[in-house]
């Protein structure tokens, strides 16, 4: 019978993923900050090896109380496989369309398009920051939609892994001087870790 | 006789990758902060004449350290390194008192750049 190894980070990698997380999503914040003409108030980015069941927990940004709107969008390069959540309060889309001067309430089908094209914004440009640092090409696949107005849980249920444990880096944007409020989270799949504690390894040597 | 250089970031990973962008052979003695506090008591301690400050950080972050060190009269340049690429992060900082603003990671060209720019090498 043949086991598994254990997957861990150190603390040493973990800091190494959060700074490399903090490069990345100053450059996809600074994307959105240009998109929308506002300041994007940038958080510490979380970094933790995580069960794929308590993925409710990683998403610490967004209370229970509201209601979501999420996609997802897988990406791969260089062995390293993974996805991409970004979930907004369903409050954000007033706001978001406020600012592109969309001009009153956004309806259904207006607010698919924003997150659409918030979460190409978004998570392409902390996959390629990432990227950059790792020296790895991530190529990502179709965003799908998650599910609109729905429950927090039952947004993150939607979803399937055929992973148990993940390496989830949680960002939550947060726009100064509005009600917008999203959470990026990237989660590395678990044969995925191996090698990205590899990569790290190699940015923390002397 | 060497400038004391003070490099504050609450990565350590980071603090490492700044001290490997300094140039070589520059005659130096480095220091470390954590944070915005650790940073302030450091400068008082004489330990950081050339300051690299990151800005998101706990206790004390970037704005509030350069805000101290205005507001105490300190006797430091403070070159900023971060991710916060926004242009108004970038103006906040400079409004600061911070006498340049480099993106992370810092390139050892950027910061050699910088260096001779203010006549420090």
């Amino acid at each position: 019978m043949t086991q598994t190894p254990k997957v861990s980070i150190t603390e040493d990698q973990r800091d190494c993923y959060q700074e490399i997380s903090n490069v990345a999503m100053g450059q996809a914040a600074d994307l959105l900050a240009r998109l929308l003409d506002v300041k994007v108030i940038l958080p510490i980015p979380v970094v933790n090896l995580i069960e794929v069941n308590e993925l409710r927990m990683a998403l610490s940004g967004i209370e229970n109380s509201e209601t979501v709107s999420g996609v997802c969008q897988g990406f791969i390069g260089n062995g390293i496989s993974g996805e991409a959540l970004l979930i907004f309060n369903d409050t954000s889309f007033n706001d978001i369309s406020d600012l592109l001067k969309y001009g009153g309430a956004a309806d259904k089908s207006l607010e698919l398009e924003l997150l659409m094209d918030v979460a190409n914004i978004l998570i392409g440009a902390c996959l390629r920051g990432i990227g950059e640092q790792l020296d790895v090409g991530f190529s990502q696949g179709h965003p799908v939609v998650l599910g609109q107005h729905v429950n927090l849980n039952d947004l993150v249920a939607a979803n399937n892994y055929r992973w148990t444990k993940t390496l989830a880096i949680e960002i939550n944007y947060k726009i100064e001087g509005y009600n917008i409020n999203c959470d990026l989270l990237l989660l590395f799949a678990e044969d995925a870790i191996e090698v990205l504690n590899r990569k790290v390894n190699y940015l923390l040597e002397d | 006789m060497s400038i004391p250089v003070l490099i504050c970031d609450d990565s350590s990973f980071a603090r490492k990758q700044m001290a490997r962008a300094l140039p070589d052979g520059w005659d130096v003695e480095i220091s470390f902060a954590c944070n915005g506090e650790e940073a302030i008591q450091a400068i008082k301690e004489g330990k950081g004449e050339i300051v690299f400050l990151d800005l998101t950080m706990p206790v004390l972050d970037g704005f509030g350290t350069l805000a101290q060190i205005k507001q105490q009269d300190l006797n430091a340049m403070v070159i900023v390194v971060s991710g916060d690429i926004q242009p108004e992060a970038h103006a906040e900082v400079m409004g600061l008192g911070a006498m340049e603003f480099i993106k992370k990671p810092a390139s050892k060209d950027k910061v050699l750049e910088v260096l001779k720019r203010f006549g420090v090498i």
